[in-house]
């Protein structure tokens, strides 16, 4: 018996959670990105593993189009840190509050 | 066997992911998170997807995570203060999503366990690199232009974002040489005396100031 769907699906929704939590406890925006980053890797093991099993390529086109978004969310966001790092001396966020009511 | 690779992988993975997590550093953050990036894309090869997972170690844990790396040497920020009083409910609050999330996992497994979900042997070529050519460029052809599109965007946003801003206002004018002084820094006389002295070169100021400033530099030939 090899690994069922099912597998795939739990460590996906199991590394989500994990990410999820981490977005939320972290303060640190480096490591926060670093959580979204694990929290779209975990969709991509959902897309792979449907993709496998209902052996369809379009789920796999999905996974590529998510990492090209990965990669300009890595890009833009790593600006704003360093935006918000050269105007606040710190990458805490609870620092960079002002949009806040 | 597959089971085996499948354990081993996906508990490197979780592994990795809590050890994020849980780190305070975010470099070793990092280098946990490129764990659970190899991991994964080991998981991909199991599930007959060897293009994914070969972009998945190139552009995840290849270039996304230099990047990252790179900006947390360069910004080089110690560890963080202990959290303030007013953000303490966000702990238990993760506690309580995460629980619901599991909840929601233990709910997929057991209703997906129920149907036949054996995953088909790798027979099949769907996860080659030719096939996900094939339907990149045939019919999925739009979404991949609107990605490159993407991309050009970003680059413009990273550059425009991460630009330095000019220290002057934008009406200054500055000409080379110019300076301005305090008289009393000009005459050690006028103690006190703040009124600027305006010199429009190198020259003029370090005449001013009576320091020997050579000025026939000869032109190397």
């Amino acid at each position: 018996m090899g690994p069922q769907l099912s597998w795939y699906l739990a460590l996906s929704a199991v590394l989500f959670t994990i990410g999820a939590v981490g977005v939320i406890v972290k303060r640190n925006v480096i490591a926060m990105f670093m959580c979204i980053e694990l929290m779209l890797n975990a969709v991509n093991l959902t897309f792979v593993a449907f993709s496998s099993y209902f052996q369809d390529v379009t789920g796999q086109l999905f996974v590529f189009i998510v990492m090209t978004v990965a990669a300009a969310e890595a890009a833009v966001g790593l600006g704003i840190i360093i935006a918000i790092f050269r105007n606040r001396e710190t990458l805490d966020v609870d620092d960079a509050s002002m949009m806040k009511l | 066997m597959a089971t085996i690779i499948f354990i081993i992988f996906a508990g490197m993975a979780i592994g990795c992911a809590i050890a994020m997590v849980s780190q305070t550093n975010p470099l070793y953050c990092a280098i946990s998170l490129i764990g659970v990036f190899i991991s994964l894309a080991s998981i991909y090869v199991t599930l007959a997807a060897p293009f994914i997972a070969a972009v998945q170690v190139i552009v995840y844990a290849g270039a996304i995570m230099v990047l990252v790396i790179f900006v947390i040497m360069l910004l080089n920020v110690e560890h963080a203060e202990p959290r303030r009083r007013r953000l303490k409910f966000l702990v238990p609050m993760a506690v309580g999503m995460a629980g619901i999330l599991l909840a929601e996992t233990a709910f997929i497994l057991y209703s997906v366990q129920a149907a036949d979900t054996h995953l088909p042997g790798n027979v099949s070529n769907v996860g080659l690199t030719h096939s996900i050519g094939e339907g990149l460029f045939t019919r999925y052809l739009l979404p991949f232009e609107v990605t490159s599109v993407l991309l050009l965007m970003a680059i413009v946003g990273a550059m425009s974002l991460a630009r330095r801003s000019n220290l002057l206002s934008a009406s200054a004018r500055v000409v080379p040489g110019a300076q301005v002084l305090a008289m009393d820094i000009v005459n050690p006389r006028a103690v006190g005396d703040l009124r600027p002295v305006e010199t429009q070169t190198t020259e003029e100021a370090a005449h001013l100031l009576g320091v020997d400033f050579q000025t026939d530099r000869s032109e190397p030939e």
